[in-house]
Order: C-alpha cells, then sequence, then structure tokens
C-alpha cells in the first residue's frame, strides 16, 4: 500500500478527531500535498457532521414521570432500610430496660421486697425469677406479635403502590 | 473536572458525580438533576442500540434503577457518563443476548467494513456521497445508522452524539482503545457505503 492509500484508511478518524499526535503529523503533512485526498477528507467531515445532526429521540414525559416515581419510591425504601437497623437495636435496649425496671417496680407496689433486696437475691428459680420470665416472655410475644403485623401490612402497602 | 460548557448547565461545583454523591445519601433532588440532565440523551443512546422504543424504555427504567443500587459502589474519581451509558449498554446487550440473540452477530467475514482498503478506494466515489450529503435527510442518515451492526451503532453515537472521547467509548464497550479506534473507522465506511448504494439505488431509472 502506498502513502496515498495509507492516508486514504486513517481520513475517516482524522475527521473525527480521533488520530494519534504520530498520525495526524503524517495526515497533515500528505494533506499538504494532495487535493484529493482533502477533499476526500471534506466529505468524511460533512458525514460526520450529519451524524452529530441527527434529531435526538426524546425520553416521552409519561415514561420519565413513571421512573422518577419509582426511583423516589427506590431512595424512600433504601433510606428506611438504612434507618431501621438503628431504630430496632434502640427498641430492643429499650425495652428490655424497661422490663428490667418495671419488675422491681412493680414488686415494690405490690408490697413485695424492695428494689435492692429483689437485685439481691440468689438467681436459682423461685417463684419470683419464673414470674419474672413469664412476664418478659409475655412482652416480647406481644411485641413480636405487632412487629409481624406491621411488616405484613408494610408488604401489603408496597404491593399496592 | 468539570468542562466550563458543563459547569455553565451545571453550575460552579456541582458535577454529576457529587450530584451522584448526594443522591447516594438519600436526596431525591440529587436525583432529579440527574435525570433531567440525562434523560433524552440516554434515551436516544437506547433507542440506538436496540432499535425499539418500547424496549428502550423498558432499559431507560431499569438503567436509573440500577444506578440507584450501584451508586454505593460508584468511584467519585470516575466519569458518571462513562459509567452510565456503561450500565444501559451493558443492560441492553444482555437484553438483546436474551431476545434477540441474532441481533449481536458480529459482522460475516468479508462484509465491506472488514475490508477497509479495498472499500475505502472502490465506494461509490466522491461525487456519489456529496449527492447524498447535499440533500441531507435526518431520515436516511438515521436508517443508515439503524443498518450497522451493533458493535459500531454504539461507537458511533457514543463519539458524534454522546461526544465522547475514544478512550471513554472504549470503557463503555469495555473493549481496548485499538479496538474502539478500529470499530470507529470501520463503522464510518460502513455508513457511507450504505449511503452511497441507497443513493445508487435510487437514481436508477
Amino acid at each position: 500500500m502506498n502513502e496515498h492509500d495509507a492516508i486514504r484508511e486513517l481520513l475517516p478518524l482524522a475527521a473525527a478527531g480521533a488520530l494519534d499526535e504520530r498520525e495526524q503529523r503524517r495526515v497533515d503533512e500528505h494533506l499538504a500535498a494532495c487535493t484529493v485526498c482533502a477533499g476526500e477528507l471534506e466529505r468524511w467531515w460533512a458525514l460526520e457532521q450529519s451524524l452529530r445532526r441527527l434529531p435526538t429521540p426524546q425520553a416521552p414525559a409519561l415514561l420519565v414521570e413513571r421512573t422518577r416515581m419509582r426511583i423516589r419510591a427506590e431512595l424512600l425504601e433504601r433510606a428506611e432500610r438504612t434507618v431501621n437497623p438503628w431504630l430496632m437495636g434502640f427498641l430492643v435496649m429499650f425495652s428490655w430496660t424497661l422490663a428490667l425496671a418495671t419488675w422491681p417496680v412493680l414488686r415494690w407496689l405490690g408490697g413485695g421486697s424492695s428494689s435492692g433486696q429483689f437485685l439481691g437475691t440468689d438467681f436459682g428459680l423461685d417463684r419470683s425469677w419464673l414470674a419474672f420470665a413469664g412476664y418478659t416472655l409475655a412482652g416480647w410475644v406481644v411485641g413480636g406479635v405487632a412487629a409481624l403485623a406491621m411488616a405484613v401490612r408494610h408488604v401489603a402497602t408496597r404491593r399496592t403502590t | 473536572m468539570m468542562s466550563p460548557a458543563l459547569a455553565a448547565v451545571w453550575g460552579e461545583g456541582v458535577s454529576p458525580e457529587s450530584e451522584l454523591v448526594r443522591m447516594r445519601r438519600g436526596n431525591p433532588e440529587a436525583f432529579e438533576e440527574l435525570l433531567s440532565r440525562y434523560q433524552h440523551r440516554l434515551y436516544r443512546f437506547l433507542v440506538r442500540i436496540v432499535r425499539d422504543r418500547a424496549m428502550a424504555e423498558d432499559l431507560f427504567q431499569q438503567t436509573w434503577v440500577r444506578v440507584v443500587e450501584k451508586s454505593a459502589q460508584f468511584d467519585e474519581r470516575r466519569n458518571f457518563e462513562a459509567w452510565l451509558f456503561t450500565i444501559a449498554r451493558n443492560l441492553a446487550v444482555d437484553h438483546l443476548r436474551r431476545h434477540r440473540p441474532e441481533s449481536l452477530d458480529e459482522p460475516p467475514p468479508g462484509d465491506p467494513a472488514g475490508e477497509p482498503r479495498s472499500a475505502l478506494l472502490a465506494t461509490g466515489g466522491p461525487s456519489a456521497l456529496d449527492r447524498v450529503l447535499q440533500r441531507e435527510r435526518s431520515e436516511q442518515i438515521a436508517e443508515a445508522l439503524e443498518r450497522l451492526p451493533l458493535i459500531y451503532r454504539e461507537t458511533l453515537t457514543l463519539r458524534f452524539e454522546e461526544e465522547m472521547k475514544l478512550e471513554e467509548i472504549a470503557k463503555v464497550a469495555d473493549v481496548p482503545l485499538s479496538t474502539a479506534k478500529t470499530r470507529l473507522r470501520r463503522g464510518l465506511v460502513w455508513m457511507r457505503q450504505i449511503l452511497e448504494k441507497n443513493y445508487a439505488r435510487e437514481a436508477q431509472p
């Protein structure tokens, strides 16, 4: 292949501004002396300009709106997922604190021993410890049922939106 | 780094990359900005790739959902546009592979663009292309672009409609730079041949 043919192969890329420095220099030097290739470069450039001027198909407004709604819901859900573990951790700690704190209060209100005496008891499974375990378990069962009901409702809401 | 033109559109210091970071932190307004900025360009790219508006609409939504899902993995030093179009391109190619695998076929050996030397020298001649372009009709140009195989279609649309550099095109298409360059040249040669053949057909009595 002679230099003229080699340069002609580079012309589409030259018009697209996609040559490296060395190739561009080679093309420029050839074009300075070759009117045929200069004309050919003009043609490639015109073709590429016509590609640049193609009308842009517009995204339908309804599609954009649907996408906007979907992504907003997605972002909300992600934010919920991020917050929920912290919220749940806090609620668990809070409920345990309440459970532990209410037992001595209840005993004190019921005329039993004081909270100091309660904390000073041994850890054998006597009647008071069984009652404490039952009381706590009941609290957790109620809480669990409530959480399950909320989750079911949340899923149902998501399905309808 | 934002170009002055981009800065004029986005405002100083607000790049698409920083908008994505804001969106990642759960800011819906940042997403609105990105959607408004890229809605038509992304849709155009998908239409060019899949050649079907209904399919492009489906992929448009999927692309944005994927952007949200993958936003945590986005490296702020990367170019958002190249990242966005890579996601869209991969979804489109996967979709075509599942539903229209024949559309992903590589150009057959001996196709016009596979023989650049003879193709370049044996085209309908300068005058034919001149006449085609003189009476340029955008629908004919778009139709010729549509007839190109996927690898050339995506390269030409990324270069001339999205104004991407070769390096960015190579990243989006996940090919070496030299391959992106070859595809650009072959795509242009092929397109020119389609236009000239169409012209010759129309010019016949």
